[in-house]
């Protein structure tokens, strides 16, 4: 008998290791049990069930029967020129409002990241807009866009960009709301981008700058070659999360205007549960989700083209 | 650096005024430091950010300390400031539907945090630590529900609501708990908000525990913890900054939603701060100033959180970021 004591001891360890590893597996199925049962009944669920009712002619209010109708709220949406006009408006307000966020929220992230006096000041007072409410937020612009005693209106007469005596409705048409709604949304949403950033910006490192000014690079040499190569990962992140929360944007509509043709999302809620057609507003919601996958998958392959 | 500030030794003092001129010019121009901004256009930006980020906010302060016959009139800085409008605001029966909003939403704030970080920090560690089949899938799985605009599931879960929620024996139709309907209570909203932070609560936590160095978990195994003892003893304490910062954007997101809240709110029983204040814009149109108290009320627990917690949201931002 030649048993290896050495042998036997490796044969129990790696029994004790697929045990181990079997009941890892059994734990993490445990772990995850609650999480998986959560999110499918209140989210995988839901979202299928509004799929098959986006087929179904539902209308709660009416008492009539659903009936299947096929892909026809999809033609009736595709149809209305009031769901291409709200359409219209949430691409322009998210591209504007994102673009400009992603410009300011830079160049301030740009500045915070600077080492002077007082900067954990500057940085605690840029928190202040995030903070607020968004619906407050809303009320807080609605009030300065009022036209007489609002602040936008006494500003500009102040500064003599308007006449004096002239009282202009600033907030008279959908068009010009949007771009009003834009500068509301721009002045709380631009500190968001600006942390993001300025969390990507510390992990940049003080060495690339340094060999960078040794080299003789200008501000905008290295802002081009050095921070914003390095910062991509930060930016798409920054532009992924801010294009989503543009692109549903509701609540400072609803604040600002009674047109519903403002945004998709306007148009969908008030589908939903201003006149309950369910079916409808189903319909209109799996629009603008599959508008907004098709956008996220532009958005990937343009970050894998560019870290390529 | 060395290279340059030698450079500045030796330069030839010419002239005396030339060289405070120079100095002066260094010291506006030359980027101090690692700095790569010159200090003079560094304190213009600032002054341009402190003047467009506060302005509105001073603005929206003062004018809640202002009545309104002075308002309409566009007086902008009160020569008598008065607290008037934050009383009025708690008086009468819209006073105590305001008080009633606060407490619905400080509930449904908070316990969508408790929940949704209590399911959460398992689903994070087992994705994180845990090495399984399909765990990659599942972990996508779970972000690409982050990225699906909530607008998707307010209809059904809207009806889902009305009916109440009903929980099945699995795979079969035996019902264990038919709960009654949860329309207008604070319980919709928890349900709804646990759903849509669970997903980015998972990636965060998942990000943070990534971060903690093996090694320190499996000298716990050799101790004799089992992995949910290294869990609280391990895993928890030092993933703390992390947990705070996940805890805080949870709060903070279900203080802030509107939408669902819109939908599934009707009486004051379950109303919270953003419907209500929405409501003072039908009911009060032009008294700027109590609407704008009341704004300030609604804002002030994300506001001293998140000044407080200033770290704690870098923190987040920075694991967040990393992730990727």
């Amino acid at each position: 008998m030649f048993s290896n004591p050495l042998h036997k001891q490796k044969r129990i360890s790696s029994r004790a290791f697929l045990n181990r590893q079997r009941k890892d597996y059994i734990l993490a199925l445990f772990f995850l049990l609650p999480t998986f049962y959560v999110l499918f009944k209140t989210y995988i669920f839901p979202i299928y069930q509004s799929f098959i009712w986006s087929f179904f002619k539902y209308n709660l209010m009416e008492n009539t029967d659903t009936s299947f109708v096929g892909i026809r709220n999809y033609s009736d949406i595709l149809q209305s020129t009031e769901f291409w006009v709200s359409m219209k408006r949430t691409i322009y307000f998210t591209g504007v409002s994102v673009f400009l966020e992603l410009i300011f929220g830079f160049f301030c992230a740009l500045l915070l990241n600077e080492i002077f006096k007082g900067r954990i000041i500057f940085r605690v007072i840029i928190i202040i807009p995030w903070a607020l409410l968004t619906l407050v937020n809303g009320l807080l612009w609605k009030y300065i866009y009022q036209p007489g005693y609002g602040a936008f209106t006494q500003l500009l007469r102040f500064l003599h960009i308007i006449d004096p005596n002239s009282n202009p409705v600033w907030l008279s048409n959908s068009d010009n709301i949007i771009n009003f709604v834009i500068l509301s949304d721009v002045w709380k949403c631009t500190p968001f981008i600006t942390l993001i950033l300025l969390a990507g910006m510390q992990s940049i490192s003080g060495n690339l700058y340094e060999a960078a000014m040794i080299d003789g690079a200008g501000f905008w040499a290295k802002i081009r070659l050095i921070t914003i190569p390095q910062l991509l990962p930060s930016i798409i992140i920054a532009i992924v999360l801010r294009t989503m929360g543009a692109f549903k944007v509701y609540d400072i509509l609803t604040v600002f205007t009674g047109d519903p043709t403002t945004s998709v999302s306007y148009l969908t809620f008030n589908n939903a549960f201003r006149y309950f057609y369910l079916g409808n507003a189903s319909a209109m919601a799996w629009i603008s989700t599959l508008f907004m996958l098709l956008l996220i998958i532009i958005y990937i392959r343009i970050l894998k083209r560019n870290t390529e | 650096m060395n290279h340059i500030k030698t450079e500045v030794h030796n330069s030839p003092n010419v002239n005396g005024t030339i060289d405070v001129k120079e100095r002066i010019k260094k010291a506006l121009f030359q980027p101090k430091g690692n700095n790569i901004i010159p200090p003079i256009y560094l304190w213009i930006g600032l002054c341009a950010l402190t003047v467009f980020t506060l302005t509105p906010f001073i603005y929206l302060v003062l004018s809640s300390v202002t009545m309104k016959s002075e308002l309409i009139n566009g007086v902008i800085f009160t020569k008598n400031p008065t607290f008037e409008n934050y009383i009025n605001i708690f008086k009468g029966g819209g006073g105590s539907g305001f008080v009633k909003a606060i407490k619905n939403s400080v509930y449904v704030s908070v316990l969508t945090t408790f929940f949704s970080l209590g399911i959460g920090v398992f689903a994070a560690y087992a994705l994180a630590r845990i090495k399984f089949p399909f765990r990659m899938t599942s972990l996508f799985c779970i972000l690409a529900m982050q990225l699906l605009p909530s607008i998707s599931i307010v209809v059904p879960f809207y009806m889902m609501m009305r009916d109440g929620i009903q929980i099945k024996l699995p795979f079969t139709d035996l019902i264990l708990y038919h709960s009654p309907p949860l329309l207008d209570t604070i319980w919709a909203l928890i349900l709804a908000y646990t759903t849509f932070s669970l997903p980015f609560v998972i990636w965060l936590l998942a990000g943070y525990f990534q971060t903690i160095p093996k090694e320190l978990e499996e000298a716990a195994f050799i101790d004799g913890c089992s992995r949910f003892t290294s869990i609280i003893k391990v895993i928890l304490p030092i993933a703390a900054p992390g947990i705070a910062a996940t805890a805080l954007f949870t709060f903070l997101g279900s203080w802030d939603e509107f939408m669902f809240a819109n939908a599934f709110t009707q009486t004051y029983e379950s109303k919270t701060l953003p419907v209500v204040i929405r409501e003072f814009m039908g009911k009060h149109s032009i008294d700027w100033g109590f609407m704008t108290a009341g704004g300030i009320i609604a804002s002030l627990p994300p506001l001293i959180i998140s000044i407080l917690l200033y770290r704690y949201i870098i923190g987040g931002m920075v694991a967040g970021s990393i992730k990727e």
